[in-house]
């Protein structure tokens, strides 16, 4: 049984997780794109019954967190990488992408780097097996 | 022994993971930043696209190795179109472009600058910038209208006019062909291009003969009955279907300005007309009052605008008869105001009632109706009206967490502060104007922040072309605002950055007026001399765009700079 508090803290993140990509996905995105809608559905899906299960200290809650660390941190990687090359792309074309081009790929940037990377990186790591043989 | 500990995602091994993902989409990205650069040459062209133009359409093509070449085909275009042009589109720089999807083919053309070339079956086509700006190409491809926004190539258009050049399916040059993106130059034998306005270099001349000139455009427009060509498409001269009554009110306002400064008898005559449409087949019964529309349910702004323009007829004694019709509107305009100072936007006819409903622009327009009508006739409850609407709009109506960072595009309000100086100054509503105008500072480009001509403009971001209109009605505002702060004692070094600002943006919109622009891709250049397009790559001319833009150069001009 992992410590309650940190199960708590870590429960309440996946959460905000979840609502941060249904959100942001759901109802930022003007238009409708099957690969990102299915990945984003099944990201929120994976992150609230994470969620669920260390909130209320489930034991497969650490199986299920896992496997939804798992996924953020590839789809935020695949997210971030794409933006960034999407962005030298833009710029080859249209030389610098300007100060107010930069603002909102950096908001995005700063949106997606600490729910879809850092968390799940954080949330791995404390998932490790416990160290008792 | 005690098993060993297995840890399949230890710290170090995930740290340098992630380290190393961040360094390799950095290098990534860089990569394919240098693949798409373009590494253009001006002085070395690789090809010159020698295009023989009559009437806005291309008569006779050909590629040649350097400007001058003698060409049998181009030689026999000339002389089977008299007055006809010859063009060199010089391709200067050529890199990749992604074909698939169709959105990246869309995005992969700086619009106005870049086209494409296309090798198929060892032949190559070029698709130039000229051939997409005269079918309205560019700015066309990609429609998202949950934002506002339309950006891109029309793709199946560059396709459509390829295929036709091949003689093949548009579906084999997206298989098979060889499609690169290329940056095109522009120039026209014997005609050295004409000096660049910058805001430095204008001056008042240029100002006053642009906005003549867009008067002149709009005057040239007018029918037998006083109605404008609301909407004309460049390239082919024709007429675009729609109307509206606040833009009609608004361009015969600065028809009358115009009029007024230039004693042109012409355009006297054609604001004199477009006047009469107004005052014989707008004005019905609204209530105890009359207002400007036609239907069940009629808007302020035809209203307001149409009191500015029979004010400013009055004033400037085109027809002082036109005084006369004020009483009645301005009547429906106090009408519609709350008691906080807001205006409810429409109006029942049948019902006799306000709808209390908000539309951007009317507010700003109808105080600045009233405060212009108490100017010419001095009816104290215009003026106490006008004030009330000025005290709101520049008070509760923005006043919201986050307000001091946030402006939009509303721009008659600062006419209205302006206009009421020295009859109701409200040092409140002076502020508001001069912060819109710094938050619009910040936003305004500089010259090389896109691969536009972009100097003077507002934006966000170097991959949209600007659109001209706000520009110009920003302009309108700035000027107001900073004749207010001149006389408000502001000195001339505090006000330095927004009269900049306003030479900037005067310069972008006389560099861009069709005077006469790319004359070789019209249907008739003389007929949209002095329009204002929308943007640099949509030649569509609606009569507000050239109103716009006149009324903040002949506002510039009037001050004196």
């Amino acid at each position: 049984m992992r410590q309650r508090l940190p199960s708590l803290v870590f429960g309440i993140a996946n959460l905000l997780t979840a609502a941060v990509v249904a959100v942001g996905v759901f109802a930022a995105l003007p238009a409708r794109w099957a690969p990102v809608d299915v990945a984003a559905a099944v990201l929120t899906a994976l992150e609230l019954t994470s969620a669920a299960g260390l909130l209320s200290g489930a034991a497969w809650a650490a199986n299920v967190a896992r496997v939804a660390c798992a996924a953020a941190l590839v789809l935020g990687l695949l997210l971030v990488t794409a933006l960034a090359v999407t962005v030298g792309w833009l710029s080859g074309i249209y030389g610098p992408v300007g100060r107010g081009g930069a603002i909102v790929l950096a908001l995005v940037a700063a949106l997606a780097l600490p729910y879809l990377v850092v968390l799940p990186a954080l949330e791995l790591v404390w998932l490790r097996p416990s160290k008792t043989p | 022994m005690a098993p060993a500990f297995e840890d399949p995602v230890s710290v170090r091994v995930l740290v340098r993971a992630l380290l190393g993902w961040a360094v390799a989409t950095v290098a990534l990205s860089l990569i394919v930043r240098s693949v798409f650069a373009l590494d253009t040459d001006a002085d070395h062209p690789r090809a010159i696209v020698a295009s023989v133009w009559s009437s806005g359409a291309l008569v006779g093509r050909a590629v040649l190795a350097h400007a001058g070449d003698p060409d049998a085909a181009l030689d026999a275009a000339l002389s089977s179109h008299p007055g006809a042009t010859l063009v060199y589109e010089s391709a200067v720089g050529e890199g990749p472009v992604l074909v698939r999807p169709e959105a990246a083919l869309a995005m992969s053309l700086v619009a106005g600058r870049d086209g494409l070339s296309v090798t198929m079956n060892g032949r190559t086509e070029y698709l130039t910038p000229d051939d997409l700006l005269v079918r309205h190409g560019y700015d066309t491809g990609l429609h998202l209208p949950s934002i506002g926004l339309v950006a891109g190539v029309d793709v199946p258009l560059a396709l459509a006019i390829l295929a036709d050049r091949f003689g093949t399916p548009a579906r084999d040059i997206v298989e098979h062909a060889r499609v690169r993106r290329v940056r095109f130059v522009r120039s026209v034998p014997g005609s050295p291009p004409a000096p660049v306005i910058t805001g430095d270099s204008m001056t008042d001349d240029d100002v006053a003969a642009g906005a003549f000139a867009a008067a002149r455009f709009l005057a040239r427009g007018i029918d037998a009955d006083g109605r404008f060509r609301y909407i004309v498409d460049a390239p082919t001269n024709r007429t675009l279907p729609g109307y509206d009554w606040p833009r009609h009110a608004g361009a015969t306002y600065f028809l009358a300005q115009a009029a007024a400064l230039s004693h042109d008898a012409d355009l006297a005559w054609a604001t004199l007309r477009a006047a009469s449409q107004l005052r014989d087949h707008a004005i019905v019964p609204c209530g105890p009052s009359r207002c400007v529309g036609e239907g069940q349910r009629v808007d302020l702004g035809s209203t307001a605008l149409a009191v500015i323009a029979f004010v400013e007829i009055a004033r400037t004694a085109l027809d002082r008869g036109y005084a006369l019709l004020v009483p009645d509107l301005t009547a429906f305009l106090r009408g519609q105001q709350r008691p906080d100072g807001e205006f409810m936007h429409e109006y029942d006819r049948g019902a006799s009632a306000p709808i209390d409903v908000q539309l951007l622009y009317y507010s700003g327009e109808a105080t600045l109706a009233l405060s212009r009508a108490h100017a010419l006739l001095a009816d104290p409850r215009d003026l106490e009206a006008a004030t009330r609407g000025l005290s709101y709009l520049t008070g509760p109506a923005w006043s919201f967490f986050g307000s001091r960072y946030y402006f939009g595009e509303e721009h008659w309000t600062c006419q209205a502060m302006d206009d009421l100086r020295d009859r109701a100054p409200d040092p409140r509503a002076l502020d508001f104007c001069l912060r819109w105008q710094e938050y619009g500072r910040a936003m305004q480009y500089g010259p090389g922040d896109a691969p536009f001509d972009v100097d003077g403009a507002y934006g966000v971001g170097a991959l949209f072309t600007p659109r001209l209109t706000p520009v110009a009605s920003r302009c309108e505002a700035g000027i107001a605002t900073l004749e207010a702060a001149r006389r408000a004692g502001k000195t001339a070094a505090e006000l330095s950055p927004l009269a900049r600002q306003m030479r900037r943006s005067l310069a972008l919109l006389l560099r861009q007026q069709f005077r006469p622009g790319p004359q070789h891709l019209f249907a008739d250049p003389d007929a949209v001399y002095g329009a204002m397009p929308a943007s640099a790559v949509d030649w569509q001319l609606r009569i507000d765009f050239a109103q716009h833009a006149g009324c903040a150069l002949l506002a510039w001009h009037v001050s004196g700079g």
